[in-house]
């Protein structure tokens, strides 16, 4: 019988999901552990800042008793006090919904960002541990390489992971369409929470170099020295310009501080090449007539946003195709249709935790 | 039916369905960039290949005897090119731009007077052989620098406005496409200087009205060049030249197969 034990960030606070997080180097040995636990005869343990989740195969004949087991274990494991063990939640899944549930993990909808990819490599990684450590069987490999399987054909058959649904990767997204990348130097001007998550997502992305320049001197030398860029002074910054693909304006300024005049002799000496303006405070900072001039593409925060709530609609629109495909491809892994709703979570504290379950194949 | 004009047919009606299928898949969200993208291009190319095959036999030599075999050849060269580029720089949403181009070309060659059996047949130099379709393979290099430049422009449009939809996601970056229409625009000079210095070797008679067009082309197309690669111009105003400058050919094309 397949159970899965789990919690993730809709269910578990932070200070709670840490407390319970399987480091990297013990996921084998708790896979171990609960493989060895009585009538338990495989175990994968996966560990992610958003999630804690334990796939199980046991020969219980009541997954609720299974599936308490492992609670106990999660408890004892990490000795959780009362209170802790209070505030503990978790969802408890067994047969098809189990697997639906590791099918909408591994397809991205389960993830606080819907659709994201990294949750594929993690569960890929988590499994492969397992594999390794020798706790996984017939029943969980046969399980997580359809999941990987079903992975592959949700992401590539629908736009469940199109457009980008953060004002950060929208605007890695817009860079990309102009430069290439590798060759980009970023222009920080003002260190807001904001513009600095934009930086941060273009230099993982491998944007080539970065200057920072704020008010406040001592701060641009720390951000400088965070993202290994180069600070400048305030006064400093406008002679960058020249040199500079991607500016990221988010000073206080209560007027506009990039303005047309500015712009354009700068344009004239770039040969043609590329400017991306992306103007993140309020009040805004560049003057819209910026965007008029030839090769200057310029996106303010609403702009940003916009983009972002697009994607994240197209995302949404496409979650029913991604459902369909899973279901498709749970009555073809052999489980008979079963729970009401399929996305639905089944928590501890509901009258019924643990659906009556009915795998064909079983 | 004559068989070369069924594969002529056949051809066209294979490019229009890229296009529709293209379309369609943009416009649902369901486009993806992957070989099968290729495969309306193929058939339409086995389809052209077949068609001047037939006709290179019936003339013994290139299949460049009238206008419309000049518009059939060109056509070819541009899904020639098209392959190699498409492949090369992944710019296979450049069918969907480029099928339509090569439909019109065909259909536009359909309506036109064919009359095969009436070609004398000229015993022709190597040079003489080489001209033609060296000059037709950089007008088809100056079709691709034309595309390329109009993806460039609604990309630059599309980036300006805000538009963040299914087709700016399948665009290829501005950047690949600059650097696209300067090589084909480089690939076009360099082809069409060696087919206009192939006719100093050339005995047969050519007019000075197709030559004049030819060798005005060759320096129209390189001081463009020269402009791209001093980066004179910005890369919004390159593109524009490179689909401007396209209707100087195109519209040669008339003028110099006639004579």
């Amino acid at each position: 019988m397949l159970l899965c034990l789990g919690l993730n960030h809709r269910t578990t606070p932070i200070e709670l999901r840490e407390r319970l997080a399987f480091a990297e180097s013990k996921q084998p040995e708790a896979a171990q552990q609960i493989k060895g636990l009585p009538g338990f005869e495989e175990s994968t343990v996966i560990s992610t800042c958003n999630r804690v989740e334990i796939f199980t195969s046991c020969d219980h004949n009541n997954p609720e008793q299974g599936l308490a087991v492992l609670h106990d274990y999660l408890v004892n494991h990490f000795q959780l006090n009362p209170a802790q063990r209070e505030a503990l939640t978790t969802y408890k899944l067994s047969h098809a919904d189990a697997a639906r549930h590791l099918f909408r993990v591994v397809s991205g909808l389960d993830s606080m960002v819907l659709g994201e990819t990294e949750i594929f490599g993690q569960v890929k990684a988590a499994y492969n541990v397992a594999l390794k450590a020798g706790a996984t069987g017939r029943t969980l490999n046969k399980l997580f390489q359809r999941a990987f399987s079903v992975g592959k054909q949700v992401r590539n058959g629908t736009n469940i992971q199109r457009g980008s649904t953060s004002v950060g990767s929208v605007a890695v997204d817009l860079a990309e369409k102009i430069f290439d990348l590798r060759q980009c130097r970023v222009l920080l001007i003002g260190a807001g929470e904001m513009s600095r998550t934009c930086a941060q997502s273009l230099l993982s992305r491998g944007a080539k170099s970065i200057f920072i320049s704020n008010r406040s001197y001592d701060r641009a030398v720390e951000l400088a020295k965070e993202m290994g860029g180069q600070a400048l002074r305030f006064d400093e910054w406008e002679g960058a310009l020249h040199d500079a693909d991607i500016i990221i304006s988010s000073t206080s300024a209560p007027h506009f501080v990039v303005k047309p005049e500015l712009i354009e002799p700068v344009m004239r000496k770039r040969h043609g090449h590329s400017l991306l303006i992306i103007d993140i405070a309020v009040p805004r900072d560049v003057d819209p007539r910026v965007n008029e001039i030839s090769e200057v593409y310029l996106y303010d925060v609403d702009a940003l946003q916009a983009i972002a709530d697009e994607g994240r609609r197209e995302r949404e629109r496409a979650l029913a195709l991604c459902e369909e495909i899973i279901e498709e491809q749970l009555r073809k892994f052999g489980y008979q249709e079963d729970s009401a709703s399929g996305a639905a979570l089944q928590r501890e504290e509901d009258d019924n935790p643990v659906l009556p379950l009915t795998p064909r194949n079983s | 039916m004559e068989l070369t004009r069924l594969l002529l047919i056949l051809s066209t009606v294979a490019f229009m369905a890229g296009v529709v299928h293209a379309i369609a898949a943009l416009r649902a969200g369901r486009w993806q960039e992957n070989k099968w993208q290729f495969l309306p291009m193929a058939v339409g190319f086995a389809f052209q290949c077949a068609f001047l095959y037939l006709r290179g036999e019936m003339h013994a030599r290139c299949p460049l005897t009238s206008q419309f075999e000049v518009f059939i050849f060109i056509g070819w060269c541009i899904v020639l090119l098209y392959f190699l580029v498409g492949a090369t720089y992944r710019l296979s949403l450049l069918g969907l731009f480029t099928a339509p181009l090569i439909a019109i070309l065909q259909t536009l060659a359909l309506f036109m007077p064919d009359n095969p059996g009436s070609v004398k047949h000229v015993k022709m130099s190597v040079w003489e052989h080489l001209h033609a379709p060296l000059a037709m393979i950089a007008y088809a290099a100056f079709a691709l620098a034309c595309i390329t430049g109009v993806m460039f422009l609604l990309q630059d449009h599309l980036l300006k406005k805000h538009r963040i939809h299914a087709l700016f996601r399948q665009l290829p970056p501005i950047h690949h496409l600059s650097r696209a229409i300067m090589r084909m625009v480089a690939l076009g000079v360099l082809l069409l200087a060696v087919a206009m210095m192939s006719t100093f070797k050339i005995h047969l008679p050519i007019s000075t009205v197709k030559m004049t067009i030819s060798w005005s082309i060759l320096g129209l197309y390189t001081v463009i060049l020269l402009l791209m690669w001093r980066h004179t111009l910005s890369a919004r105003h390159t593109a524009w030249l490179s689909v401007l400058g396209f209707f100087v050919p195109f519209l040669s094309l008339w003028v110099v197969i006639g004579r």
